[in-house]
């Protein structure tokens, strides 16, 4: 059975691309615009993995990656970061957000900086989820 | 307050010499002292005193003698004279030589001190006044000067100035007018000098700075430089800076004397200056447009990704979208480069007739689907007695998207969303005859560190999806075309954008 991924950003140029990545490799596609609609679409449609963006109004993709590292129930859900600002940035914010919430969450498994060739953007599901 | 007056007491009577001498001192004034009118000049000129006091009556060179001296070394100076009763003829001779106060025979303590502190603070306004003196307005004080005493001098330092000198009497008749004044007001010296009055002369607001100020208190009569644009009676406008000095005479009024510089050659520079310290800006921090370069390109990429798909699987659905994708971000990137170069360059506006509502509605028509999508609120009120105007449409168009476009993205940012967002454009003319443009939304708002750098190139808060340049660019064409922009936000409230130009309303030709 296809598994169902979710791409959370705000571009819909981002979207679309990453979309037709997915379908092209036989997955089922789930988008959401922001953090908020990320969360629920999480809550409602259960998918198997999830494409974040970091950057995105309201609700933001560290913010919405800490939500996910911190409640038992998603622990285990694969996350892609998949977003324009270094890693290095985005290791300094989600550090600045732990200590600020006291809690200690685990770096990301994968982080892709865009712009990512399609190939290897399906490499990385792949490997996340066979 | 200046440390320690020097006074110089000047008497052939040692005695009372030295008695005011000390009480001067105990009251912390420094003191030197001579005994003859020969000694004082000598003494004079050796210690250069703040204030003289001296006695009338000496023999050899008396007090008079010795005021006139002083005078002709330092007219400035401070001379106060002690006369004993009965010395009226003496006291009028000095008071035309210039003596500054009298004071009766015997001295007494508090009469003196009285004198002094008068001496004193005169001493201290023409300090103050010096204080407002650059080079140029001590020539000014030269100038003035040598018109006092009318010699040769005055003419060639007048003829030759690079000021335009004019000077009027009491009556406001002009008297002065060098080469530089005519080249500037446009009128040969042979029809204004003795012609001419200051109304001939001068626009009614100029003419009325001139006439006020001889109104003042003494010590306000002099003000620091202005500028101004005067409209000369041939049509030119010139930028100027000007001064003026009130001429008195034995106390009494006996004219002006006003200088202009003409600023047009440094307008021009400056004008160039701050061109060339905007396309230093841009240099600098145009790093800061990788991130914004680099989503375009992600764009670009992501879209012909979607089209390659499109071709291979012969799917109409995705060729679409890829190209819509690959348009939208070649628009995006034309924008950009068409916002660095707006910024980069000077443009004069140019101006046709135009209808401020026709633009505005165009706008709300072009926005409203991306407002919808994001579930804002777009309305409008507009004065409809405004209709067309004489104006840069692009100018309004322009700056009107990128105001509307960031209230959009300020309510998109806004962390709360239980708030119905909304974004109103309003328009109306203002008290002073303005058009006023204005965008309020009630989106994200900003705190005083973000108001602060709006203005600065390339500052976004908007990271990728940002260029810092919309509000740049903007305040640059309303600034070209004799606007101003004005802000009132509060961070979490909103934040409204006010564009004022200035209002030139075309009459309508109905009927024919
Ligand atoms: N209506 C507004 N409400 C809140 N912030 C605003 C508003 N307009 C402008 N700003 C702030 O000013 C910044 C600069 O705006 P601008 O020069 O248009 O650049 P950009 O929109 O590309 O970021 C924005 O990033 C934003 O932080
Ligand atoms: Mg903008």
């Amino acid at each position: 059975m296809s598994k169902k991924v979710l791409v959370v950003d705000d571009d819909p140029d981002v979207r679309s691309f990453v979309v037709t990545v997915l379908e092209e490799n036989q997955y089922i596609p789930l988008i959401a615009q922001d953090g908020v609609e990320g969360l629920e679409k999480i809550e409602k449609e259960k998918p198997d993995l999830v494409i974040l963006d970091v950057l995105m109004p309201r609700g933001s993709g560290i913010r919405l990656y800490h939500h996910l590292k911190t409640h038992d129930q998603f622990k285990a859900l694969p996350i892609i970061m998949f977003t324009g600002i270094a890693l290095r940035s985005f290791l300094k914010s989600q550090k600045v957000l732990d200590e600020f919430q006291g809690a200690e969450v685990p770096k990301p498994d994968i982080y892709l900086e865009k712009p990512v060739d399609p190939e290897v953007l399906a490499a990385a599901v792949r490997k996340k989820l066979g | 307050m200046m440390s320690a007056f020097k006074i110089l007491i000047v008497d052939d009577e040692e005695l009372i010499v030295r008695l005011l001498s000390m009480s001067l001192r105990s009251d912390g004034y420094q003191t030197v002292s001579a005994f003859s009118g020969e000694q004082g000049l000598e003494v004079f000129k050796a210690e250069s005193p703040d204030i003289v006091v001296t006695d009338i009556k000496m023999p050899g060179m008396d007090g008079l003698e010795l005021l006139k001296k002083i005078k002709e070394i330092d007219p400035e100076k401070e001379v106060i004279i002690v006369t004993g009763h009965g010395d009226i003829d003496s006291t009028i001779t000095a008071l035309q030589y210039g003596a500054s106060d009298f004071i009766n025979k015997p001295v007494r303590d508090a009469a003196l001190a009285i004198a002094l502190e008068r001496a004193k603070s005169k001493i201290a306004i023409r300090k103050t006044l010096e204080e407002y003196t650059t080079n140029l307005e001590i020539k000014i004080a030269e100038a003035t000067e040598e018109i006092r005493r009318k010699s040769n001098f005055q003419r060639l330092l007048i003829t030759s100035s690079h000021d335009a000198i004019v000077a009027f009497d009491r009556d406001w008749k002009v008297v002065v007018y060098n080469p530089e004044a005519a080249r500037i007001f446009g009128e040969a010296a042979k029809d204004v000098r003795n012609k001419m009055t200051i109304d001939d002369l001068y626009t009614p607001k100029i003419a009325k700075v001139f006439k006020n100020q001889v109104k003042d208190e003494k010590d306000q009569r002099n003000f620091p430089w202005k500028e101004q644009v005067i409209h000369t009676k041939d049509g030119r406008q010139i930028p100027v800076r000007y001064a003026s000095n009130v001429l008195f005479e034995n106390n009494e009024f006996v004219g002006t004397v006003n200088f202009f510089q003409d600023l047009t050659e440094i307008k021009r520079l400056e004008k160039e200056l701050v061109q060339s310290e905007r396309l230093a800006a841009v240099g600098q921090t145009v790093s800061g447009l990788a991130h914004y370069v680099k989503n375009i390109l992600i764009g670009l990429k992501g879209g012909s990704y979607i089209v390659d798909v499109g071709i291979q699987k012969n799917n109409m659905e995705k060729l679409r979208s890829g190209w819509e994708t690959i348009k939208k971000n070649i628009k995006r990137i034309s924008d950009l480069t068409q916002d660095l170069l707006t910024y980069s360059k000077q443009r004069e506006p140019e101006m046709e007739t135009c209808s401020p509502h026709d633009i505005i509605n165009e706008l709300m028509e072009l926005l409203k689907g991306f407002a919808a999508s994001k579930n804002i609120i777009f309305s409008k009120n507009l004065d409809k007695s405004i209709g067309q105007i004489t104006a840069d449409p692009k100018t309004i168009h322009h700056a009107l998207l990128n105001i509307i476009n960031n209230a959009m993205d300020a309510c998109i940012e806004d962390e709360d969303i239980t708030k119905k967002h909304e974004v109103k454009i309003l328009t109306h003319i203002d008290k002073n005859h303005m058009i006023c443009f204005e965008v309020e939304d009630n989106g994200c708002g900003m705190d005083e560190d973000t108001r602060k750098k709006l203005f600065t190139p390339m500052f976004s808060s908007k990271g990728g999806k940002g260029t810092g340049l919309g509000l740049l660019v903007t305040g640059k064409l309303i600034e070209e075309h004799k606007g101003v922009i004005e802000i009132e936000t509060s961070p979490g409230v909103g934040s409204t954008f006010r564009i004022k130009l200035p209002y030139t309303k075309v009459k309508s030709v109905d009927g024919n």
